[in-house]
Parts: structure tokens; C-alpha cells; sequence
């Protein structure tokens, strides 16, 4: 736990906004390279973590995570300090009002989002603001921030990471960088002797903004199996119990037209058999994941998909539980050393 | 002013459960006064700072210890805590902030996420029924070994300093007026000289509008009286320039009136002319808003003499309240001249 504790804290403090995530590749790097035999990257901002198995000419398992989060981008400087912005990925504006931000400029900028305080509303009924009717106070005057601040520079939504009861974590950008986590936790604690399959972590870049990155990963590794990481709804009080998953209760494994339907079932057997707890969340079409695009790769690839529940899913205080996490790696070292084809 | 400043914003003080920044400027001010100096507190949970005149004009200078906060009102089966709002806060700042409880337990607010919402949900504004608090609890027994019904939490947020000079922080409305009255207390000690039976009243529960300064006031029964504040303004870009308030940085805001008093005309005018001639900023507030303080003082006993110098401040009463540090500075400017200088504050 103490490896999921670190790597976590130190994934989140990366700032990796969709489109933006070559800035911290070689954080990527310096945190994976103990754990993995090859380090690649490709032009569009993806990272390829290779761990080779001992057998010659191994099947190829792919293990996908996105690193890109959602966040925002400067559309204009304005006077006194205030700049506007654009959403980059599906934001919650009703979470913006009073949010304090990170503005990556020519350094990094403090800045608060606008709010309207009880005092000056001008009617009682509260609506939700559009992303344009709301401005980044940087405290900086027009002149200043034009030299420090382009439009199109990244902005992030901050938050730190704190420890809740139970084991649990609020940080910002836990999707999905907690599953990034747990497939590293897996790879570390992984038997290369039992190992059935080279191992192929993919860090991919932009799911948040059209789920293309892990999908040419796919592309240039065509794994005989890949197996797609994300957060899903973790249930917040008595959410509906069907479209969430529970938080502490394990990794689940997601049944959904969108993937491998023989694989999918294979594994949920192979789990119960082996005794790995987990749970079962169906998404019967869609699953707004990277698994959408990777499964119609190329001749098409196999894939599973599994998740972890994360409640207030694109906030900064995205909230999980850290046994989740270790769940999850524990699912994928037991079907990493299993001949996935004879489930 | 800084470091006072930082350490009285980042305590834990709702209205009701001032306690702690009430040790904190205990502790500051300390036991060693002058002879005519008298530290004391009142049942209502004010404490003061005397430095006695005896047959001078009564003076009393205000400012409000307590803060916006939370309270716990329910607790789910399935471990949420349900809360209400200890004074006046609107919805749409609440949404998935940190908040820490008067225990030291962490906690996040939660809505229903966006992917969740109907079409319909997705274009209203979360409303506090709507939300609660996750602290991480695996049920209604386990949320019950670390909180209670009536607990508060107040916002988990600490003092930043950005851009030219401005400082954000949760609470700063109004302990910045607790730090400026703090380094006043600094000056009497160090000799300052005043010609006025000179009270300093640190209150509680003015945001809840049933302010302890009443109290203060029937105590003292003084002729006049400061209330040092925080001004809720909206100088940011786009809004139209009668809406604003006041503007960050212009100099501390005197008002005439708001929606809760109409400031003594002699006092707004002293306070103006002490301005004028030591070349201190200062704005008039140009839209009418918000109340404080001086409106339980001024009906209080037999009518009290009130002005008001507040700090224009951005966001107020969300987790980001923000003021620029050179505006706080002209009120302690404002407020020094005032009571080491002339006691006839009204010409009649």
C-alpha cells in the first residue's frame, strides 16, 4: 500500500491536461523506469511501459490507463487581471465558482474562479454558469499577465490530496491516474517466471478529448489481448445502484457490448474460481472509455475492461478508496500469469 | 500584519464556536498591559481590550471574530452527513470543496455527478438538500465514532498570497479586522497616546445576523464606534461599473449607507477628513449592499454614533474570500489616526 500511496500522490501532482501531457513524461519516466525493462513514446504524447516475460516469443498483453485529465485553456486576457477560459474535456462548471486554478504560463500563475457572493446576487434562483460567463481572477494587471500568459496556455483545476477515513482519498485527477497506479503496482509486484505474456502498459494521452491515444498505442503494439483501466461512478449516498459501482468493495470487471463478450465472461468465472474479490458494473452499450476505439483497432482486439469506483467523478476532489487500487492490480497480476485464450 | 493575518484566517471559528481565534488573539495580545489596560470577556462570548479614560468620549472599535461554516444536521445509513449553512452562502460556491470539522475530520462536499444528471437536473443550480459531506465513513455507525449531529466544519483553505499584492484565504472576513484591531492593541501597549476611553470589541455570531455586538454595545454604552469589516464587492471583469462596489486596491471603502444603516453623517465625515489630510486611500461604496456589525450597534442603548471602514473583498463567504493587503493597510491607517487624534469626532 505504501507504493500505491506514493505513486498516486506523486501522479497527481503531474500536470497532464488532455493535449498537454508531454510536460510531465519524464515524471512518467523517472516513476516507472525501476519497475519496467523498456520506455517509449510516441508524437502524439502517448508512453509505452514494456516488461518482458522470460518466454521467447510471448503474446503480447496490453494494460491501458490514460494519464490525461480533464482541465481548461485561456481564451482571452482581459483587463484587470481576469482571464477567460474553455473547457478542454467534459468539465463541471457547477463545481467552477469560487475554484482556485493553476495557470501554466510562462510559470506557474495562482488564480481563483470568479463567484458571485450572497450579497450582490441580483435574483434569488441560482443557475448554473456557463463556462464563458466566468473569469480567472490572477490578481496581476492586463500588462503584466499578457507577459506571462498565451492564449491557449493550460489550465488546471487545483486541489491537494487529502486522506479521508477508512483509507480513502480526495484528490484532483484520480481519473485516471489511479488506475495508471494500480497497473504500475501490478507490473512491480508481477513474477516474471510466471509471467504468460510480455507485458505492455500503455499511458495514453487525450481520452478525455476523444479517446484517440490508446487507440494508437493499440495500433503499433497489436496485443493479443488488451486490457482497458478507468474510474467509474462510485456510488455517493443512494445513488442508482445499477449505474454505480461502490467504493471499497474492489475493482470492477464491466460487461458491455464494447467488449470481448467471451473474455469478459471468461474472467468473471476465472475470478470467482480463484477467490479475487471484485465487483460487476454493466454498461450495455458505450462505456465512454478508451476500450470504445481500441476494441475496432486495426483486424480488432480483444479487450476487457475494468474500473475503479471513483466518486465525484471531474472535480478536484475526486474521492476513492486506496483498496480499490490494490484490487485492481491484483486482478491484473492474476490474469497476467493465465493463458487468457482457454477462459 | 501578515503572519497574525494568516494565523487568525486559517482558525476554526463558525458562528457559536469562535473559541479558537478568540485564544489566538488571547494569546497575542498577552498579559502583560499597561496599567490602564484591562483584557475581559462577556457571557455572549465577546472579548474585549479596555484602556481606560475615565470622563473621556467612549470609543469602541469592532470587528467580528466568527466566520461563514457548516452544520451537521444528518448523518445517511450509508455514512454521508447531511449540513446546513451557518450564514449566508450561495449554493453554487459549495460544490466539491474541502472542509474540515471542528474534530479535525477531512471531508469533501458531493452533488450527484454530471454524467448522472437528467437533462433537466444538468441546468440547475445544486442546492444544499442536494448535497452532503463525504468523509470517507463505511456507514451511518462508523460516520457516528467521528462526527455528530450539530458538529460544524468550516472550509479546508489556507492562506495564499497572488498576483500584485492580493491575499486569499477562507475567513478573512472579517479576521482581517480582528488583525488590524490586534495591531492597534500593539500600538496602545507600546504608548501609543489616545484621547478617548478606547474599548476594543472582538464579537461573534454576525453572520448570522444576530450579532453579539449588541451585547458589546450595552456594555460599553459607547458614543461612537468603528466596525473595522470585510465589503462584499464584484469589481471583476464584465460586470457594469455601478454593480461593482468598490475596486480592489483603490483604498479602504468609508460607506454612507447600506442595507442595514445609515452611517452618522459626522463620523462619515471625520473618517473622510482624516483621509484627506494624511493622504490615505479610501472609496465611497457605490452600489448599496450587504450589512455588519454597525446596524445592531447604532439601535443599540440610546443610539450610538456608527461608522464603518471595510476591506473590499471578492468572494466572500466562499472558500476563496479574497482582499488586497494594501487596502487593509489604509484601514489600520485610518483607524490609528483615529484614536490617537482628537476626541471632538462630531462638530456640531
Amino acid at each position: 500500500m505504501e507504493f500505491i500511496k506514493d505513486a498516486l500522490n506523486r501522479l497527481c501532482s503531474m500536470m497532464t491536461v488532455s493535449g498537454y501531457e508531454k510536460k510531465s513524461k519524464n515524471d512518467i519516466s523517472d516513476l516507472a523506469s525501476p519497475i519496467f525493462d523498456e520506455i517509449s513514446e510516441d508524437s502524439f504524447g502517448n508512453i509505452t511501459l514494456v516488461k518482458r516475460s522470460c518466454k521467447a516469443n510471448a503474446k503480447r498483453l496490453m494494460i491501458d490507463a490514460h494519464f490525461d485529465t480533464v482541465g481548461m485553456m485561456v481564451t482571452d486576457i482581459h483587463e484587470g487581471g481576469f482571464l477567460s477560459v474553455i473547457n478542454i474535456g467534459g468539465l463541471d462548471t457547477r463545481i467552477l465558482p469560487s475554484a482556485e486554478v493553476s495557470i501554466y504560463g510562462k510559470e506557474r500563475i495562482y488564480g481563483i474562479v470568479s463567484s458571485v457572493p450572497p450579497h450582490l446576487k441580483k435574483d434569488k434562483k441560482s443557475s448554473v454558469p456557463k463556462i464563458e460567463e466566468l473569469y480567472i481572477d490572477t490578481g496581476y494587471s492586463k500588462e503584466k499577465l499578457e507577459e506571462l500568459v498565451r492564449i491557449g496556455d493550460p489550465v488546471v483545476i487545483e486541489g491537494g490530496y487529502t486522506e479521508l477515513l477508512n483509507g480513502f482519498v480526495a484528490a484532483k485527477y484520480l481519473d485516471d491516474k489511479a488506475c495508471l497506479c494500480g497497473a504500475l503496482d501490478a507490473v512491480r509486484r508481477m513474477d516474471k517466471e510466471r509471467l504468460n505474456y510480455d507485458i505492455y502498459v500503455t499511458v495514453s494521452a487525450q481520452e478525455e478529448t476523444g479517446k484517440c491515444g490508446a487507440s494508437l498505442c493499440a495500433y503499433s503494439i497489436k496485443p493479443d489481448f488488451a486490457i482497458i483501466t478507468d474510474v467509474n461512478f462510485g456510488a455517493v449516498d443512494k445513488d442508482n445502484e445499477y449505474e454505480t459501482v461502490k467504493c471499497g468493495e474492489g475493482a470492477a470487471v464491466d460487461v458491455s457490448a464494447l467488449a470481448d463478450r467471451k473474455l469478459t465472461r471468461g474472467v468473471i468465472k476465472y475470478l470467482k474460481e480463484k477467490n479475487v474479490s471484485h465487483q460487476r458494473i454493466c454498461e450495455p452499450s458505450y462505456t465512454y472509455t478508451n476500450n470504445d476505439l481500441v476494441s475496432v483497432t486495426g483486424l480488432g482486439i480483444k479487450t476487457l475492461l475494468l474500473s475503479v469506483p471513483l466518486r465525484s467523478m471531474h472535480t478536484p476532489v475526486e474521492t476513492l478508496c486506496l483498496k480499490d487500487i490494490k484490487s485492481l492490480a491484483d486482478i491484473i497480476i492474476e490474469l497476467a500469469y493465465t493463458d487468457l485464450e482457454a477462459l | 500584519m501578515k503572519e497574525l493575518l494568516k494565523k487568525l484566517s486559517e482558525a476554526f471559528g463558525p458562528s457559536g464556536y469562535e473559541d479558537g481565534v478568540r485564544t489566538i488573539i488571547k494569546e497575542y495580545i498577552g498579559n502583560d498591559l499597561p496599567q490602564s489596560c484591562e483584557l475581559m470577556e462577556d457571557r455572549a462570548g465577546n472579548l474585549y481590550f479596555h484602556c481606560k479614560n475615565e470622563d473621556k468620549p467612549r470609543l469602541m472599535i469592532n470587528a467580528h471574530m466568527d466566520e461563514v461554516g457548516f452544520m451537521v444536521t444528518g448523518i445517511t445509513d450509508t455514512g454521508y452527513l447531511k449540513f446546513g449553512c451557518v450564514g449566508g452562502m450561495n449554493p453554487i460556491v459549495l460544490g466539491a470543496k474541502r472542509v474540515v470539522s471542528e474534530r479535525g475530520i477531512k471531508g469533501v462536499t458531493v452533488a450527484k455527478p454530471i454524467h448522472l444528471l437528467t437533462p433537466e437536473e444538468k441546468e440547475k443550480a445544486p442546492t444544499v438538500d442536494g448535497m452532503c459531506i463525504d468523509i470517507g465513513a463505511a456507514s451511518k455507525e462508523d460516520a457516528e465514532k467521528y462526527t455528530d449531529i450539530g458538529d460544524y466544519f468550516v472550509f479546508d483553505s489556507g492562506y495564499v498570497e497572488y498576483g500584485d499584492g492580493f491575499i486569499k484565504c477562507k475567513a478573512l472576513d472579517d479576521r482581517h479586522g480582528c488583525a488590524i484591531m490586534c495591531k492597534l492593541i500593539d500600538a496602545i501597549k507600546a504608548g501609543a497616546c489616545t484621547d478617548f476611553d478606547l474599548w476594543f470589541a472582538f464579537t461573534c455570531k454576525e453572520e448570522i445576523s444576530y450579532s453579539s455586538a449588541r451585547c458589546a454595545s450595552e456594555f460599553i454604552k459607547p458614543d461612537y464606534a468603528l466596525v473595522i469589516e470585510s465589503k462584499a464587492v464584484q469589481d471583476t471583469y464584465g460586470v457594469e461599473d455601478e454593480r461593482k462596489v468598490a475596486i480592489l486596491g483603490d483604498g479602504a471603502i468609508i460607506s454612507f449607507m447600506d442595507n442595514s444603516t445609515v452611517y452618522d453623517r459626522g463620523v462619515v465625515d471625520h473618517l473622510i477628513s482624516i483621509c484627506n489630510e494624511n493622504s490615505i486611500p479610501y472609496q465611497l461604496n457605490k452600489y448599496i449592499s450587504g450589512g455588519n456589525d454597525s446596524s445592531a450597534i447604532q439601535k443599540s442603548i440610546y443610539g450610538v454614533r456608527v461608522g464603518l471602514i471595510s476591506a473590499p473583498s471578492r468572494y466572500i463567504h466562499s472558500q476563496a474570500n479574497v482582499v488586497k493587503y494594501s487596502d487593509v493597510e489604509a484601514m489600520y491607517e485610518i483607524a490609528q489616526r483615529l484614536i490617537t487624534g482628537p476626541n471632538s469626532i462630531v462638530k456640531e
